[in-house]
């Protein structure tokens, strides 16, 4: 008895979410309640000549004329034609659009939380994924919650928002066709592939590298003869392996501290700030940290290093290395002592880098750095928190300060200025 | 977090809760958060000072709360009375002063402030500007989740 009581303090404490349910043929589907205006039955829509088939026509909403859209002809889902009697009509508000859409019936209201939503998969059938936004299995049953805002959002919209012209955009099947063609088709799959099986989210960070690496892609698997498409996760690590930047999750070599050392100038350096995002094991860290007191020796380094990662990132403060590991650089600065297992940092490089267990999507709180370091971690992150990180980081970063991100990761150009030093690049804000 | 602090809080809530109950425990996966989140009934909160400043809340239903504290006290509970919330926020206070006395052992020096026990449903906590630690623990006699934020003085 205790056990189900506490589940329900549980169930109803954790709601923060309510959608509207409804129905076509036969399937649960939902969206989010902010994006519904009203629910209504009507009938008798007026006709539109020469509208996409799935514009049911304008319907007069006390005064306010709205396009009505058929979801089920839209989806290509099988309608129960009733001519003439009321239909289910759901009145949403996508950004300044108002419109109804029709199914075959509207459920219920239904409270969830968030947690239970989970991502949808690329091999869903009916519905685009693209307009998926997740789904959620609540009270025994299965809902697929649209993501209005990509259906009918701006987005899709062309420059002028005539009715016939926003389901034209929309339907999915269309756009792949009239657009795009086959290849771009798989490049989409493949993208959204990525993002499902690794969270690697494409976008304008990473698209000029996700395009060079798809047409060498297609060149070996097609004499490999093998599908292009990814279908495990073997497929997406092995497209992804050539993303990763050099000196990932080994000490940084000796070229990488000529090319620091150059960007950083030759001026006075009372205290130096660097975050490290994602710094794994900590490899980065002590190498940022090893590579700024051989070349600024007076400087005051301190170093935020964090990663979400509990396993890799506990074990970072007693990094232990073999000989052939240590770079250059690291012997002649004498930052490493011999001790049991192998060589590891000395006390003073240790003492200047705090080590955290913290996920960079939650709150930064972090001084004015000099350098910061996000090394192939923006792209695994969703678009929202890409944006949102990169605007922290300008914010973050001193006015002459350094951004060092993967080596095939591009921030967007009004904001930050590209410099290349060596085989090194990095960007100062613009 | 800093990943030194994490392991003091870890151990001493599995060390203090084997010793004072008697029972097997096991110890969920760890992670982060940062939003607001549900309370399950009881919550003992106890607040962290000195070098680093920050909170740890033990967060238990009322069942859990009552069986842990009749298994403290050696007597069957059934009502959440003073005696039962003495005998959980003592438990909170071991916890955290354990954790406290091995960090001072790392050179990291805290200071607690007295324990307080929340009860009531449908509560919430709120503080999105620190990011929290979860440990959540599975015993016979429930589920408690710790709930460490720290973070340094600025």
């Amino acid at each position: 008895m205790s056990n189900t009581s506490e589940q329900i303090i549980e169930k109803k404490a954790a709601i923060d979410f309510k959608m509207v349910t409804f129905s076509i043929a036969g399937k649960e589907y939902a969206v989010d309640i902010m994006k519904v205006k009203e629910i209504s039955k009507e009938r008798n829509f007026t006709y539109v000549p020469n509208a996409p088939m799935y514009v049911l026509g304008v319907h007069n909403l006390r005064g306010e004329i709205i396009p009505v859209i058929d979801l089920r002809k839209m989806f290509h889902l099988p309608v129960n034609e009733t001519e003439g009697s009321e239909e289910d009509v759901l009145i949403l508000s996508v950004e300044d659009l108002t419109l109804g859409i029709v199914v075959d019936s509207i459920d219920r209201v239904v409270g969830i939380s968030k947690e239970q939503v989970q991502e949808p998969h690329p091999l869903f059938g009916d519905v685009n994924i693209r307009y998926i936004s997740g789904v959620v299995d609540t009270g025994g049953t299965m809902y697929v919650i649209l993501d209005v805002e990509r259906i009918f959002g701006k987005e899709e919209v062309l420059a002028e928002s005539h009715m016939e012209k926003v389901p034209e955009k929309t339907l999915p099947v269309k756009t792949i066709i009239s657009e795009s063609g086959i290849k771009e088709l798989t490049l989409q799959f493949i993208t959204e592939t990525l993002s499902a099986l690794q969270s690697f989210h494409v976008t304008d960070l990473n698209i000029a590298w996700v395009k060079r690496r798809y047409k060498e892609w297609k060149n070996i698997r097609e004499t490999e003869n093998l599908k292009l498409q990814l279908e495990n996760i073997q497929d997406a690590d092995d497209f992804l392996k050539p993303f990763y930047s050099p000196y990932t999750g080994v000490l940084w070599g000796d070229d990488y501290k000529d090319s620091i050392h150059k960007l950083i100038g030759e001026k006075e350096h009372g205290i130096m700030h660097v975050w490290n995002s994602g710094c794994g094991k900590g490899y980065e860290a002590y190498s940022i940290v090893c590579i700024l007191k051989s070349g600024f020796p007076g400087s005051n380094i301190k170093v935020w290093a964090s990663d979400n990662d509990l396993l890799n990132i506990s074990s970072a403060p007693n990094l232990v290395l073999n000989r052939d590991q240590i770079p250059a650089y690291i012997k002649e600065g004498d930052f490493v002592e011999k001790g049991q297992g192998g060589f590891r940092f000395k006390r003073e490089v240790k003492d200047a880098i705090v080590f955290e267990y913290h996920n960079i999507t939650n709150r930064n709180e972090y001084p004015e750095a000099d350098i910061i370091i996000a090394r192939d971690i923006l792209s695994f992150l969703d678009i929202d928190s890409q944006t949102r990180i990169l605007q922290e980081f300008k914010n973050g970063l001193k006015d002459d300060g350094i951004l060092i991100l993967g080596s095939n990761e591009i921030p967007p150009e009004r904001d930050w200025f590209r410099m290349e030093e060596g085989s090194l690049t990095a960007y100062k804000k613009a | 977090m800093r990943v030194e602090y994490i392991n003091p809080f870890v151990e001493a809530a599995f060390n203090i809760l084997k010793e004072v109950l008697g029972t097997e425990i096991t110890r969920g996966e760890l992670y982060l958060k940062s939003s607001s989140q549900p309370v399950l009934g009881v919550t003992a909160i106890v607040g962290l000072t000195g070098d680093v400043e920050g909170r740890v809340l033990f967060d238990m239903s009322k069942e859990t709360a009552l069986a842990i504290a009749s298994a403290m006290n050696g007597e069957e509970m059934t009502k959440l009375d003073d005696l039962a919330k003495a005998t959980i926020n003592e438990l909170a206070n071991m916890i955290t002063a354990q954790s406290v006395t091995k960090l001072s052992d790392l050179g990291y020096k805290f200071n607690i402030t007295p324990p307080a026990i929340f009860t009531g449903e449908k509560m919430e906590v709120s503080d999105v500007s620190i990011e929290a630690l979860i440990v959540p623990i599975e015993m016979p006699l429930g589920k408690l989740e710790i709930n460490v934020a720290v973070k340094e003085k600025d």
